[in-house]
């Protein structure tokens, strides 16, 4: 039978590289807790009651929707990041794309009535990401003409897209009342809550916008694993000499990378609207475009990576109210743990050299 | 060879690292002060604070909620406890979790939390909840709200800077008679500091103009800073900020770009170290001894709820700091005029507008 041998020779070497892939990263986040640890013990308080209220806050049974709130926006702006990366471009304004996409949701929320739930949050979804995408068209445009480098135009773009955004919920968007925010969405664009469709009891208010994200992530990886498309992506973000030379166009892929980037970071800002908040103000995001460059860092670029590394990152800020509350430690040491992770990732040469070269070849399997 | 030693190195530092830990927590054992035996009302109330995301260490807003839940520990015993809300989503987990921790007097601090206040108290009708800065249109016997006449205080500030900006008793005074006022968000609360302050500096000297601006963000120093240095740039000599933590940005501007400063909600010259050379004065607003009264009158009787309370000048709830550094140079003038100006405020003869729409 050497041919089921074969089989389960490529799987066991699939699963062995995947998780030597998942290794650094997770050392990372060991190196992280530990050194998160000594802050919190120096600051005065128990590191053991803080990261037991923190797990417990997090990866609970009656806590876990929290997370996956949390984790929902970071799904799909790491995957929008690494999605970029992927093509060799770093797309540091997803944060803007994400403010067009909750822009559109919370319009078309209200402005489109009368029809099903299905028709208007898919018709919505689709809006947001085109709306994302032609966020991003300018400065992808203006990278393949004329080389602008896109961390410069994507982020000017944010302030621009938050700016819009803060004068629209302000003034010609601004619901009655006291707060600057929009009218709420219309019941028929609520993304159902996964209690309500699902089998079995989800607490919590988890929306369809973490299963959307899921499966977002998975689609990507099977883009970019089996599409031209994909292998356009990866060679341009590998080679773009070599890739030119391939016969393929650089400034074409470039402009579809960041639009795609910018379409999936626009759902981000959709799910929130229509998932969580049923309601655009300011102050909607709270930078997941910028902790999604983070999220993808950790998800080493690859799709998949992003699932796990969005949902730790969720669970840190879910988790972060229980540490404060059980163990007095400041909401804010959370920011300090996530910034470790990254600077762990970052200083992941460090790591190669203790580890010792020649185990951590550089495992680009995922395709 | 060499990357074996490293790798034992690592682990040991690791070790070493955890050990630490362990010894370190060891002799860690909560030593509360339970010594409170001077009979004054003892309770078992356990009082729950959340803050926005401008967040504790605002040295005004939040830090004055703040300073009456430690009041109330301090006086009755209560159990207390703050959780601060990095973003949005907090708000609700927050209020969860304290409700599941057995809170059952909870205060919400900030207009922005309104709204979850009002979907979360119907959900806990056994928890009281106070909301700090919050109006509500139809307060159910559990909720109470709490706001201020911030326009009245902010009047007298207005005043001050009106006078001053037209006069020469410090060299940082230019005679460009204009004025700033900084705002957080554009929230009713800040509005009504900015209509007080602007009515205030017209009432003073008509000519006076005033430049406002918004930053849009309670937590952004940067932002206050650069909206301070544009108004300074075009001939402000005084500034008044209500911004929370961006106001401090506006106390670097003024201090670096030679103009005046006048604080918010707390006396910022002593919450803010190294500022008495810019701070005039301040607007103070006393959310501590609002929520702290609130809290009072729930413990010693019961929970003043399903109604909205606004606290003003009459109450002392609002009003000005003293001129600390500043007390020997502001001409006597205009220590009187604000004296004047206090009386006709408190026997209704200055009306003083709340929006922008009534100036």
């Amino acid at each position: 039978m050497p041919e089921t041998d074969s089989k389960k020779r490529s799987i066991s070497r699939v699963l062995r590289s995947a998780l030597r892939a998942m290794l650094l990263p997770l050392i990372s986040v060991v190196f992280a807790i530990l050194v998160g640890s000594l802050i919190i013990r120096l600051a005065g308080y128990n590191p053991v009651v803080a990261f037991q209220a923190l797990i417990e806050g997090a990866f609970s049974p009656k806590r876990f929707g929290e997370t996956m709130v949390r984790a929902t926006p970071l799904l799909f702006t790491g995957l929008a990041v690494a999605y970029g990366f992927r093509a060799g471009l770093f797309n540091i304004g997803a944060e803007g794309q994400l403010f067009m996409g909750g822009l559109v949701a919370a319009y078309l929320g209200v402005a489109l009535g009368g029809m099903s739930a299905f028709a208007h949050i898919s018709i919505i979804l689709v809006a947001g990401m085109a709306a994302g995408a032609a966020w991003a068209f300018i400065p992808a445009i203006l990278k393949a003409k004329v080389g602008a480098h896109e961390v410069i135009t994507t982020m000017m773009f944010t302030f621009i897209a938050r700016g819009i955004v803060q004068w629209l919920v302000a003034g010609p968007l601004k619901a009655p009342g006291p707060v600057a925010q929009t009218e709420p969405v219309l019941p028929s664009a609520f993304l159902p809550r996964l209690d309500s469709i699902l089998p079995f009891h989800v607490p919590g208010r988890a929306s369809i916008g973490f299963v959307i994200g899921l499966a977002a992530c998975v689609i990507m990886w099977l883009i970019l694993k089996y599409t031209t498309l994909g292998y356009e992506n990866r060679a341009v973000g590998f080679n773009p000499t070599a890739a030119e030379t391939g016969g393929i166009s650089v400034a074409g892929t470039t402009v579809k990378a960041l639009c795609i980037s910018g379409a999936l970071a626009a759902l981000a800002g959709v799910t929130e609207v229509l998932g969580l908040h049923g309601k655009l103000f300011e102050q909607f995001s709270s930078g997941f475009g910028f902790t999604g460059i983070a999220v993808a860092l950790l998800a080493k670029n690859h799709p998949l990576g992003v699932i796990p590394a969005a949902i730790l990152f969720g669970g840190l800020s879910a988790g972060a109210g229980k540490m404060q509350l059980e163990a007095g430690v400041s909401q804010k040491v959370i920011f300090i743990i996530q910034a470790l992770i990254i600077f762990f990732v970052a200083a992941e040469e460090l790591a190669k050299l203790v580890l010792g070269r020649e185990r951590t070849e550089v495992a680009d399997v995922a395709g | 060879m060499r990357s074996r030693f490293l790798k034992v190195l690592a682990i040991g530092l690791a070790f070493a690292l955890l050990a630490g830990f362990a010894v370190g927590c060891g002799g860690d054992d909560e030593s509360d002060d339970t010594s409170t035996d001077d009979g004054a009302t003892k309770t078992d109330l356990m009082i729950g604070m959340v803050t926005d995301t401008g967040g504790l260490g605002d040295k005004s807003f939040n830090d004055l909620a703040f300073a009456a839940i430690e009041k109330a520990k301090a006086d009755y015993g209560a159990t207390t406890t703050a959780l601060q809300s990095n973003e949005v989503a907090d708000y609700e987990p927050n209020i969860d979790d304290l409700v599941a921790s057995d809170y059952t007097l909870i205060m919400t601090v900030g207009a922005l939390m309104g709204d979850t206040t009002v979907k979360k108290a119907p959900e806990y009708p056994d928890v009281n909840f106070i909301g700090i800065d919050q109006f509500f249109e139809t307060p159910a016997a559990n909720m109470l709200g709490v706001t201020f006449r911030e326009q009245e205080g902010a009047f007298m500030a207005g005043v001050i800077a009106g006078m001053a900006t037209s006069s020469t008793f410090d060299a940082r005074l230019n005679p460009d008679l204009t004025v700033a006022f900084v705002g957080g968000m554009d929230i009713p609360p800040v509005e009504r500091f900015e209509a007080g302050f602007t009515a205030g500096a017209r009432y003073a000297n008509p000519d006076v103009k005033v430049i406002s601006s918004y930053a849009g963000d309670f937590n952004d120093q940067a932002k206050g800073k650069e909206l301070a240095l544009a108004a300074i740039d075009q001939g402000a000599d005084v500034v008044f900020a209500a911004a929370g933590l961006t106001g401090l940005g506006c106390i670097t501007a003024c201090q670096e770009a030679d103009a005046l400063f006048i604080g918010v909600d707390a006396d910022q010259y002593e919450t803010v170290p190294g500022s008495g050379d810019v701070m005039l004065t301040s607007s103070i607003k006393k959310v501590d001894v609002a929520a702290f009264d609130a809290i009072k009158k729930t413990i010693e009787g019961s929970f003043p709820g399903g109604q909205n309370i606004s606290y003003g000048l009459a109450d002392d709830a609002v009003g000005l700091a003293p001129y600390h550094d500043f007390d020997s140079v502001v001409p006597q003038e205009i220590k009187d005029m604000v004296d004047t100006v206090k009386a006709g405020i408190l026997d209704g003869s200055i009306a003083v507008p709340a929006t922008r729409a009534e100036l």
